[in-house]
C-alpha cells in the first residue's frame, strides 16, 4: 500500500510540475508561508528588517505615498501598510487553512456516512446539503460572526460550517466509487468493523481528491475572510488583515491609491495561487494527462 | 414525469422545514439571553424586572422550546416577522421597498454574465487544445480569484476618481430631482454601470468555465462521434447537437446562482451605496436589528429553494433521463 501510495504521488508530482504556472504558484504561497510565519521577527520595532511593527504609529507621515522609508506608503493613522500587509499574511494564511481543515473534517464525516451506508443515511445528508444550500454563504457566515461576536475562532467556524457541503459531496461520490472496489470487499471480509474500513481504507484512497478540493477552499476561504474584514466584521481591529486595509482604503480612495493596489494584489495573488494549485494538481491526479 | 414532480415537491417543503428549523436552531444557540433579541441594543439589563418578564410573555419565551418553534413558523406563514428594532417599522415592508433596487442591480448583471459567458464558455470548448483557448481559461480563472470589493475599488478609482466619467457611489445624482424624464434614465443608468460591472464579472468566469465543461463533456459522447463518423461537419455537429444538450445542465446553475448573487449584493450594494436587501442586510447585522436579520435570511432562503425547485423541474422536462432515472 504504502508503496504504491508513494509511486502514485510521485508521478503525479511529475505532472505537477509540467506546469510552469502551477511551479510558480507553489513557490508564491511557500514565500507567504514563510512572511506569515516570520512577521513578528521581519516587521516588529526599527531594528527588524522592515523598521515598523503593525500598529507603529508615524504621525507626521499620515497618508503618505510609497518611498523609501515607507515602501508601500503609510495609512490613516500613519501605520507601516507593508508591515501590516506582513501581519495580514498571518491572519489570511490562518484562517484560510483552519477554515478548510475545519470544512474538511465536517464535511469528510457527512460525505463518509452517506457515501458508506447509502440509504438513509444518504438521504438524510442529502437533505441536509440541500437545506445549507438555500443559504447564501455570505449571509450566513456575517450572521454567526455578528452574533457570536467577530475573532479569529467565530470567522473560522463561519467559514468552516458554511463550505463543508462541496467536500461533503466530493467524499460521497468518491465512497460510492471505491466502496464497491476489490480492496474494500476484502477488507469487509476480513471481518473488519466499519470505522476501520472508512478510516484506514476508503478515507484514503478517498484523499487526493479531496487535497483537490481543499485547494480551491483554502482560496474560497481566504477570499470570504478578507471580505468580511473589508465589511468590518472580520477579525476585530486593530489586528492587521488585507480586507480591513482596503476597508479603510474605501474612505481615502481620493487621495491614496497605495491603500487600494498593494493589499488587492496580496489577496488576489494568493487567491489565484491556491486556485492554480488545485486546478493543475487535479489534471495531475488524472492519469489520462499523460 | 407525475411522480418526480410530486416528489421533488415533497423534498421542497422538508427542505422549507429545515430552513425554519436552521434558522431557529442559530437564534437559539447565540450566547447569553434570547431576550437580547427583542430588547435590542437598549440591552436587558437597563430593564426592571417586570418589564423584562413582560416582554418575554410578549415574544413567548417563557413557553417550551418546542412551543416557541411553533409560534416561529407561523409568523413564518403568515409573513409576519414583527417590526425592526431600528425604525418599527414592518420587516416585509421594508423588504418589499428595498427589493426592487437589488433586482435591477441583478437581473441585469445576471444578463450580462449569462450572454457573454455561455457564448464565450462554449466557443473555448469548441477550440479545446488551442493556444487561445489555454489563454482564455487561464483568464477565466484570475477572473474568479480577483476579490469583487477589490475590483469595485479599482474600478472607483479608475472611472470616477481618475477620469471622473462616471458616479462614484448611489443611486442617483443630488440633482436628480431637477431632471426631465430622459435625463432622469440617463442618470440611472450611469450609476448602475460600475455596480453592475462588479457584480457580472465573476459571475460571468463561473458561466464560462461551467458551460465549457458542459460542452467538453458532450463532445466526448458516443453521439458526437456517431454524428460526425456519419459525415456530419464538426460546425454543424458542435452547433446541433453538442451545444443544444449542453444547455441542459446551464439551467441547474442557474438555478443555483441566487444564493451567489445575493452575497454579491451585499459586497456590492455597500460599497457603492446602493439602497437594496444586501445593503440593509448588513445594515441589520451591524446594528443588531435581529427580526430583519431573520425575515430576510428567510425570505432569500426559500426564494432560493423555489429558484432550485424551478430548476429541477425544468431540467427533468427537458432530459427524459433524469425523471426515468427517479422512478
Amino acid at each position: 500500500m504504502t508503496e504504491n501510495a508513494s509511486g502514485m504521488w510521485t508521478l503525479t508530482w511529475r505532472r505537477f510540475r509540467r506546469s510552469k504556472l502551477a511551479v510558480i504558484a507553489l513557490v508564491y504561497v511557500g514565500f507567504v508561508s514563510i512572511l506569515a510565519i516570520a512577521a513578528p521577527m521581519i516587521a516588529r520595532s526599527s531594528k527588524s528588517l522592515i523598521p515598523y511593527g503593525p500598529n507603529d504609529v508615524d504621525v507626521a507621515h499620515r497618508l503618505h505615498p510609497p518611498d523609501a522609508q515607507h515602501r508601500f506608503g503609510t495609512d490613516e493613522l500613519g501605520r507601516d501598510v507593508l508591515a501590516r500587509m506582513i501581519h495580514g499574511a498571518r491572519v489570511s494564511l490562518t484562517v484560510g487553512l483552519l477554515a478548510t481543515a475545519m470544512s474538511l473534517i465536517v464535511g469528510s464525516f457527512f460525505g463518509a456516512i452517506a457515501g458508506y451506508y447509502g440509504g438513509a443515511a444518504d438521504w438524510i445528508v442529502s437533505r441536509l446539503i440541500e437545506i445549507v444550500l438555500c443559504f447564501p454563504l455570505l449571509f450566513m457566515a456575517l450572521a454567526i460572526v455578528a452574533f457570536f461576536g467577530p475573532s479569529v475562532w467565530t470567522v473560522m467556524i463561519a467559514l468552516g460550517l458554511t463550505t463543508w457541503t462541496n467536500e461533503a459531496r466530493f467524499v460521497r461520490g468518491e465512497f460510492l466509487r471505491i466502496r464497491e472496489m476489490e480492496f474494500a470487499y476484502a477488507a469487509r471480509a476480513s471481518g473488519a468493523r466499519d470505522s476501520r474500513i472508512i478510516f484506514r481504507h476508503l478515507l484514503p484512497n478517498a484523499f487526493a481528491p479531496v487535497l483537490v478540493s481543499a485547494s480551491f477552499g483554502v482560496a474560497y476561504a481566504i477570499l470570504t475572510e478578507s471580505a468580511l474584514s473589508f465589511l468590518g466584521l472580520g477579525v476585530p481591529l486593530p489586528t492587521a488583515t488585507w480586507g480591513s486595509i482596503l476597508a479603510s482604503a474605501k474612505d481615502f480612495i481620493e487621495y491614496a491609491w497605495w491603500l487600494v493596489v498593494f493589499p488587492g494584489v496580496a489577496i488576489f495573488l494568493t487567491v489565484a495561487a491556491f486556485n492554480i494549485i488545485g486546478d493543475r494538481f487535479r489534471d495531475a491526479l488524472d492519469p489520462r494527462s499523460d | 414525469m407525475l411522480t418526480y414532480v410530486v416528489r421533488r415537491l415533497l423534498y421542497g417543503v422538508l427542505t422549507f422545514f429545515g430552513i425554519t428549523i436552521a434558522i431557529f436552531v442559530l437564534v437559539h444557540s447565540v450566547p447569553g439571553d434570547p431576550i437580547s433579541f427583542y430588547t435590542g441594543m437598549h440591552g436587558a439589563q437597563s430593564l426592571s424586572q417586570v418589564v423584562l418578564a413582560e416582554i418575554r410573555h410578549e415574544h413567548h419565551l417563557d413557553e417550551s422550546l418546542i412551543r416557541q418553534y411553533g409560534w416561529w413558523l407561523r409568523g413564518v406563514m403568515t409573513l409576519d416577522f414583527g417590526h425592526s428594532f431600528i425604525d418599527h417599522r414592518l420587516v416585509t415592508e421594508r423588504i418589499a421597498e428595498r427589493l426592487p433596487n437589488t433586482l435591477i442591480l441583478n437581473v441585469v448583471a445576471f444578463l450580462i454574465a449569462a450572454l457573454i459567458g455561455v457564448p464565450l464558455g462554449m466557443w473555448s470548448a469548441a477550440r479545446s487544445g488551442q493556444t487561445i483557448e489555454r489563454a482564455s481559461a487561464v483568464t477565466t480563472f484570475l477572473l474568479y480569484s480577483l476579490p469583487s470589493f477589490w475590483v469595485a475599488l479599482l474600478l472607483m478609482e479608475l472611472f470616477a476618481v481618475r477620469l471622473n466619467v462616471l458616479p462614484l457611489f448611489g443611486m442617483t445624482s443630488d440633482e436628480y430631482l431637477e431632471l426631465n424624464v430622459m435625463m432622469k434614465l440617463a442618470d440611472r443608468a450611469r450609476h448602475l454601470i460600475l455596480p453592475v460591472l462588479t457584480l457580472a464579472y465573476t459571475q460571468l468566469a463561473v458561466f464560462a468555465r461551467f458551460s465549457k465543461s458542459a460542452v467538453t463533456e458532450v463532445i466526448r459522447q458516443d453521439y458526437i462521434t456517431a454524428a460526425r463518423a456519419k459525415g456530419v461537419t464538426s460546425r454543424a455537429a458542435l452547433w446541433h447537437h453538442a451545444f443544444r444538450n449542453a444547455l441542459i445542465p446551464l439551467i441547474t446553475l442557474f438555478g443555483l446562482t441566487l444564493p451567489y448573487l445575493i452575497s454579491g449584493s451585499v459586497i456590492v450594494e455597500q460599497i457603492f451605496q446602493w439602497d437594496g436587501v444586501g445593503r440593509l442586510y448588513l445594515e441589520a447585522i451591524l446594528t443588531r436589528d435581529y427580526p430583519t436579520v431573520l425575515g430576510l435570511s428567510m425570505a432569500t432562503a426559500v426564494a432560493t429553494l423555489i429558484a432550485s425547485l424551478i430548476a429541477d423541474l425544468l431540467y427533468a422536462a427537458a432530459d427524459p433521463r433524469i425523471r426515468l432515472e427517479a422512478q
